[in-house]
């Protein structure tokens, strides 16, 4: 009878333990979702009674995870959100306003790189707090440009077009760098966009694709085909980046632990450098924003767990992790990041970066500028012809 | 002398035809024991000089493809079960029952099968959500069970069953289900395993239902998963091939065992007057 | 004697509930949804959707992307449906032939790229159609031919689409031939014999027309089929270079999944819906002739 006693004391304690606990759901995805939980444990261990729940998406499921869980109210208390996605699911109203959180919270919007800043705020309110960045530099094979002459890396868009073409003349089967031409390759195109001072929307709102600016950037980029400096069939970027066929190429900070994964024989012929100037040396930013949902019932406990993320020590310590550069601009002072040559290239770079435009038809957008850069780089329109087909599609999508 | 010919020639023809068919697979297998430097070569090596299990040890570690494949298996097992249950006790219905309306009806059913699946996509995307059943087993299983093509192919092959029997049994106080049960559907047998075989074929290999219905990994069937993976290693492809081999395996075998039936089942479809 | 209502409904019952929720409320759910501008924000909120009538389908008609996708669907069918037919017929009569050897092996490879799955076999073809180490070219090289870049050539991709998918159906429509060719009486050919016909005589005034209805559902079924082309463009290329595969399902699929606008898609599946029915019913018009 005691035995039954004591149980049922125990048993009764841990169900009132439990529900005193609370839980904070989490939506993570790609990489990230696996290591987080390390992160959760030191937070748990710093709020007892607290329990939390990490759900992993793949990338390619969550746009059309974090739209039904909308549509269908199944959503967590936060979320890792791409910077790209900001825009789309803020304008549903999805995600909750944090202006008055910032208020009471050691968290600035001074703390961040600005082009980071950029994608939390929209309509003049904070619906994000940044997370990690990525920003693309030039990746390139040392040794083999020392071969063609180039000491360092080429800082212009005169240089980069002339190593370019030295390295092609280097014989069949060779090509300088590596440009994404098919699909939708926003991403990749646009920084010469920003490189040589043009944009896509301007402050009121008006189209500005037929700039001299942004043509400029279409004929700079297709040239790069029609010169074959740039394959226009795939291959494997790592094999040949390390076979030496494409020496150069432009991606972000995951590359460097890849490369020295996938192909080590090329350790220590290869490094990073700066976009290549033309008025600027302007970079694609990236990386991912934690945001709270509306319909959250533990928006203090999710905000606590972003306060958690965003302190400098445990931004170093997540890149420690995952090799994710910290939005936390003071987290770069720690020796990991301040003394690696490469990553100061990186740090560099995000002094000069942008992200486009934080509209909800960003993805349609996108569609629609990779569509008409591919035609020039096939040569069925001039960039001026595309240009202004483009700014048609545009226009057509902003106005719905 | 022209009849060895004329032999050899057919021979050659055939094998170089079966041969274009395998060796898509062969390639698949053998890239699947290779190390990634071995993959990108040319020209293209078929024997791998390093063999290796690594992506096969992956797929099941780090990638988790048992519970995509679980999934699959449930839900094929499911649908091919309760679609063959449905669709044969239709037919019976439509060939041997006498009913008001029964001839319009079966017509509508005939109608749903022009119907491509892309335009019910959409609207039954939303019923799915509206009902509560996306992300769910309910939701990857109940929308493929009723299938206007197997009522059909059943029905068909069901008017040729000899009515006397039918009425015989119904003289001497036989319920219906007893009829079907223990007179119809032994007689059905090759038209059972047929569209059997074609709906488990059909659900193990779907591809955009579930693509659209899973909103996450643990309810993933096979082919999403071996998209998922397409996207998030497409730099593996040895990881890739492994994850192909896995979901395209157990269907051959299934096949393989289950072909002698088969052919025999798709005769009377070929027979249909138009 | 009419049977049973009790019984109708047991036996019928299950299966007409569940196609009429999932098939034919649907299809007209389709057809209302095509007439409204359902979108992303529609789908949170389902007031948010208004009618528009036949605007989705006016603009479909100034969309030039559509009407690509709508060609290159057919020159897919065009191309594949006769290379398909002729080829199966061919592989059809070599396999029914007495002293044709190893039948069975024969039967299971040509059924092979059938029963698997497409998403895991265009893995494979993405890489046999790789300009640098595919084996397409490798083979193309033997012969002295400098292979295209295939599905990085607006040219070229739609083209191997097509090789891939003559080659998944191949094997199908050979076996369905092939019942079709066994079920042709001895008889017919004996009777041609003593009238003195030769091999292709008795193939042209035998053979042909007794496997009509087969050739009529081979090719009918093809025609609906090949109009939805969707799992290999969107494994293979995603529709480009610069849509040149783009199908009209691959659009279908982008509008409304990709951009999530239903209403807009929903119009594209209404427009594949007629051009099926009215290509499927010429189809059986002509086989009355």
């Amino acid at each position: 009878m005691r035995k039954l006693m004591i149980f049922l004391y125990l048993f009764l304690f841990a169900l009132v333990a439990l529900s005193q606990q609370r839980v904070l759901q989490i939506w993570a995805m790609g990489e990230e979702a696996k290591k987080l939980n390390v992160m959760a444990e030191k937070f748990v261990q710093e709020n007892p009674n607290v329990r939390v729940e990490i759900q992993a998406i793949p990338w390619s499921a969550a746009y059309d995870k974090l739209l039904t869980g909308i549509a269908g109210g199944q959503l967590p208390d936060l979320a890792q959100m791409g910077t790209t996605w900001m825009a789309p699911f803020g304008a549903i109203g999805a995600f909750e306003e944090l202006t008055p959180y910032l208020a009471k919270s050691f968290i600035k919007k001074e703390m961040f790189f600005d082009g980071s800043w950029q994608t939390v705020t929209m309509n003049g309110g904070v619906y994000g707090i940044p997370w990690y960045v990525d920003v693309r530099v030039m990746f390139y094979r040392t040794d083999i440009l020392k071969e063609v002459g180039y000491e360092r890396a080429p800082q212009t868009w005169d240089e980069l077009y002339d190593v370019a073409k030295k390295l092609k003349a280097r014989g069949e089967g060779y090509y300088a760098l590596s440009l994404l031409f098919t699909g939708v390759f926003g991403n990749e195109f646009m920084p010469f966009v920003w490189q040589a001072g043009g944009k896509i929307l301007d402050e009121k709102g008006n189209v500005r694709v037929t700039d001299p600016e942004f043509v400029q950037a279409i004929e700079f980029y297709a040239r790069f085909f029609w010169e074959e400096l740039a394959p226009t069939a795939g291959g494997n970027l790592f094999q040949d980046f390390a076979k030496g066929t494409v020496p150069i190429f432009f991606s972000g900070p995951w590359m460097v632990r890849m490369i020295d994964e996938q192909t080590p024989e090329v350790k220590g012929k290869w490094s990073v450098a700066l976009m290549p100037k033309k008025v600027k040396r302007t970079s694609f930013v990236g990386g991912c924003n934690w945001v709270i949902f509306k319909n959250s019932k533990n928006k203090d406990l999710a905000w606590k767990f972003i306060e958690f993320m965003t302190r400098p020590e445990n931004q170093i310590e997540w890149y420690k992790l995952v090799s994710n550069l910290p939005a936390v601009v003071e987290a770069w002072n720690f020796p990991e990041l301040a003394n690696d040559p490469m990553m100061k290239v990186f740090r560099a770079q995000l002094e000069d970066a942008m992200s486009p435009p934080n509209v909800p038809q960003w993805e349609e957008i996108a569609t629609a500028i990779s569509r008409r850069v591919e035609e020039v780089i096939f040569k069925k329109r001039t960039p001026q012809e595309a240009a202004n087909m483009l700014k048609r599609d545009i226009e057509k999508i902003v106005r719905k | 002398m022209k009849r060895f010919f004329c032999q050899l020639l057919s021979h050659a023809v055939l094998v170089f035809f079966s041969l274009s068919m395998v060796i898509p697979f062969a390639w698949m297998l053998s890239t699947s024991f290779k190390k990634p430097h071995e993959i990108f070569v040319f020209p293209p090596r078929w024997i791998p000089r390093e063999p290796t299990l690594k992506n096969y040890l992956d797929l099941f570690r780090a990638v988790n493809f048992s519970r995509p494949f679980f999934n699959t298996l449930i839900v094929a097992v499911s649908i091919t079960v309760l679609s063959v249950l449905l669709a044969s006790t239709a037919g019976y219905a439509f060939s041997k029952f006498r009913f008001k309306g029964r001839d319009k009806i079966f017509l509508l059913v005939l109608a749903t099968i022009m119907v491509p699946g892309q335009m019910t996509l959409i609207p039954v995307f939303l019923i799915v959500k509206q009902l509560g059943m996306l992300n769910s087993y309910a939701g990857l299983i109940v929308p493929g069970v009723a299938s206007a093509f197997n009522i059909f192919f059943m029905r068909q092959y069901m008017l040729s069953i000899p009515n006397e029997l039918i009425e015989a049994a119904r003289i001497d106080g036989a319920r219906e289900d007893y009829v079907f049960f223990k007179i119809v559907l032994p007689l059905s047998r090759p038209a059972i395993a047929t569209i059997a075989i074609f709906t488990f074929t059909g659900s193990w290999n779907s591809f955009l239902w579930p693509l659209v219905v899973a909103q996450d990994e643990r309810y993933y069937t096979l082919p999403v998963a071996v998209s998922v993976l397409a996207g998030q290693y497409s730099e593996n492809l040895g990881l890739q091939m492994a994850g192909s081999c896995v979901v395209i395996l157990p269907i051959l075998v299934f096949f393989i065992l289950t072909q002698k039936y088969f052919m025999k089942g798709i005769a009377p479809l070929t027979g249909l007057k138009y | 004697m009419k049977t049973s209502k009790f019984w109708v409904f047991v036996f019928v019952g299950p299966s007409l509930f569940l196609l009429l929720i999932f098939s034919i409320v649907p299809i007209f759910a389709s057809f209302l949804l095509s007439l409204t501008n359902f979108n992303v924000y529609a789908l949170v909120d389902w007031s948010r959707a208004k009618f528009i009538g036949f605007e989705n389908f006016k603009d479909l008609f100034r969309d030039e992307l559509f009407w690509k996708a709508f060609f290159n669907t057919l020159y897919c069918l065009s191309i594949a449906l006769p290379v398909t037919t002729v080829l199966a017929l061919l592989n059809a009569v070599l396999l029914n032939r007495k002293d044709t050897k190893m039948k069975n092996l024969f039967k299971v490879c040509f059924f092979l790229p059938f029963v698997t799955n497409t998403v895991a076999i265009a893995i494979v073809w993405s890489w046999i159609f790789n300009p640098h180490y595919g084996l397409m070219n490798w083979v193309l090289g033997l012969f002295g031919i400098r292979g295209p870049q295939w599905l990085s050539d607006p040219k070229w991709a739609m083209l191997a689409i097509i090789v891939f998918v003559v080659w998944r159906g191949l094997g199908y429509n050979t076996l369905l031939f092939l019942a079709g060719l066994q079920n042709i009486p001895q008889e017919l050919y004996e009777a041609a014999e003593l009238d003195g016909a030769n091999a292709w005589q008795k193939f042209l005034y035998v053979t042909l027309p007794m496997l009509r209805p087969t050739t009529v559902f081979v090719t009918t079924m093809m025609i609906i089929g090949y109009l939805q082309l969707f799992e290999e463009p969107y494994m293979l290329t995603q529709g480009g270079p610069m849509n040149a595969t783009l199908s009209i399902v691959l659009y279908l699929y982008r509008q409304g999944f990709k951009f999530f606008k239903l209403g807009y898609a929903s119009s594209i599946a209404v427009v594949l819906f007629l051009l099926i029915i009215s290509l499927t019913v010429l189809r059986l018009r002509l086989s009355r002739e």
